[in-house]
């Protein structure tokens, strides 16, 4: 059985092209740098290597105990099967997508995948910029299919690991647009910018991990538009750098909100979706982007009625 | 013991990276200029919230909008960037001549100190019409 880390073994390379990052942000774009939140992020980064060594045992328990009701079987040598490399991968980011998309729709699973988006930059430290309580989410779950369609808990990991890795490069204002064949299949930097945006027309857009082509068969794809600057972060942007603050601040903003929440409507601060707030004192996504879908719609209406008034009418 | 060492090397080279960032003075000096910088930050904080009036702190370290609603809107300096909360008491707010300091019940959010001139109390004036 292999037992490989992906993950370990670039982290050196993860360092050095932060370092040419960094270089190129001196060069070109000051701004793309901020050193305290670089440090940060990078602690974040340290910090949920710690806590997936704790924590990642007790999942891959959890997996192989699963791995003996397997539907299909690929034997006592799994690791040869070629084929099944690229198939667990595949399907590996079709979870990673739910997960993810989950990650953004509810409250309990955006207190641990906010610490990700908390930064006002986009960058390759932001991309370090990982959670410390994945653990709490029960995410993994959503890989356990994977475990009984037969797919080795370790198979999945190394896979997993893969796709962690692909998505670090994509964390970068220094790459414009990839080749057009590329940007219609892949994850790029250009699609990750949006996911990372608070601009209301990019809000919950483009959860895919490595393969875009999720988010266009869900109907969650939005491609970068020229019109406006993209603003990072959160919508209500974290002002503070202080890292315990910063991974622990959702969670007690809901832990807050249950407390004071009437006994009917507290499960909701949990389980429904970041912004939802049972007096409407609040916006989700959902209703910031809606309501800048109204306006748009109303500055075209403006627009369209100023021209046809503009417009010289022909003689009878 | 190896993963004793690995995470050793990773604070090290953390601790080096942040280092050079502020070696290399990355990040900049972000400072509000004019009111359409205010008021940008304004919508990018709230879509849609259109403020009817301005102040800017001297040293452009933030600034104070309000809109057509009374709800007033602060704008600070957070790195490179702003961050903004919206005013929810006057309780927090403490008039020294020029300068006005802030708070909101947000307390990691932490207080500011502006300097608005001789628009300073007229606008801790009327900060006492905001309640949560």
């Amino acid at each position: 059985m292999p037992d490989f880390e992906p993950v370990t073994y670039v982290i050196p390379l993860f360092v050095a092209l932060v370092l040419a990052e960094m270089v190129w942000a001196w060069k070109r774009a000051p701004h793309a740098y901020e050193p305290r939140d670089t440090l940060t992020s990078l602690a974040f980064g340290l910090g949920s290597t710690i806590s997936g060594a704790v924590f990642g045992g007790f999942i891959l328990l959890v997996f192989l105990w699963a791995y003996q009701f397997r539907i299909f079987d690929f034997g006592p040598q799994w690791w040869a099967v070629w084929w099944a490399w690229p198939l667990c991968f595949v399907l590996d980011d079709l979870a990673y997508y739910w997960i993810h998309r989950v990650g953004h729709r509810m409250r309990w699973f955006w207190a641990s995948h906010v610490n990700h988006h908390s930064s006002q930059h986009y960058n390759l430290s932001t991309a370090l910029r990982q959670t410390w309580t994945g653990f709490l989410t029960l995410g993994f779950a959503f890989k356990l299919p994977l475990v009984l369609l037969g797919f080795h808990p370790v198979m999945i990991a190394i896979c997993g690991g893969f796709n962690l890795i692909y998505q670090f490069w994509i964390h970068t204002e220094a790459i414009g647009k990839m080749p057009r064949w590329f940007e219609a299949v892949m994850n790029t930097p250009s699609h990750h910018r949006v996911h990372h945006a608070t601009n209301p027309r990019y809000l919950d857009r483009n959860y895919a991990g490595v393969f875009i082509v999720w988010d266009k068969l869900f109907g969650s794809f939005e491609p970068e538009s020229d019109e406006e600057r993209i603003r990072y972060g959160i919508v209500w942007q974290l002002g503070s750098f202080n890292l315990l603050w910063a991974v622990f601040h959702e969670w007690v903003g809901i832990a807050k909100d249950m407390w004071r929440a009437p006994w009917r409507h507290k499960l909701s601060y949990f389980f429904r979706e970041p912004g939802w707030s049972h007096d409407g004192s609040r916006e989700t996504s959902a209703m910031i982007r809606a309501r800048w879908e109204q306006r748009r719609r109303a500055a075209q209406e403006r627009v369209a009625a100023e021209n046809s008034i503009a417009e010289p009418r022909e003689a009878a | 013991m190896s993963f004793l060492i690995q995470i050793g090397g990773s604070l090290v080279a953390i601790l080096v990276l942040a280092w050079l960032a502020h070696r290399l003075r990355l990040g900049g000096d972000a400072r509000i200029r004019s009111e359409e910088e205010a008021r940008v930050l304004a919508d990018e904080a709230i879509h849609g919230f259109d403020p009817v009036a301005i102040a800017i702190d001297k040293a452009g370290m933030g600034a104070l909008c309000r809109d057509r609603q009374g709800r007033v809107l602060l704008l600070r300096r957070h790195g490179s960037h702003f961050a903004s909360r919206l005013l929810d008491s006057h309780a927090h707010a403490r008039l020294d001549r020029s300068h006005l300091t802030l708070a909101t019940s947000d307390r990691t959010f932490g207080s500011v100190t502006f300097d608005l001139g001789s628009e300073a109390p007229a606008w801790a004036a009327s900060l006492r019409r905001v309640t949560g």
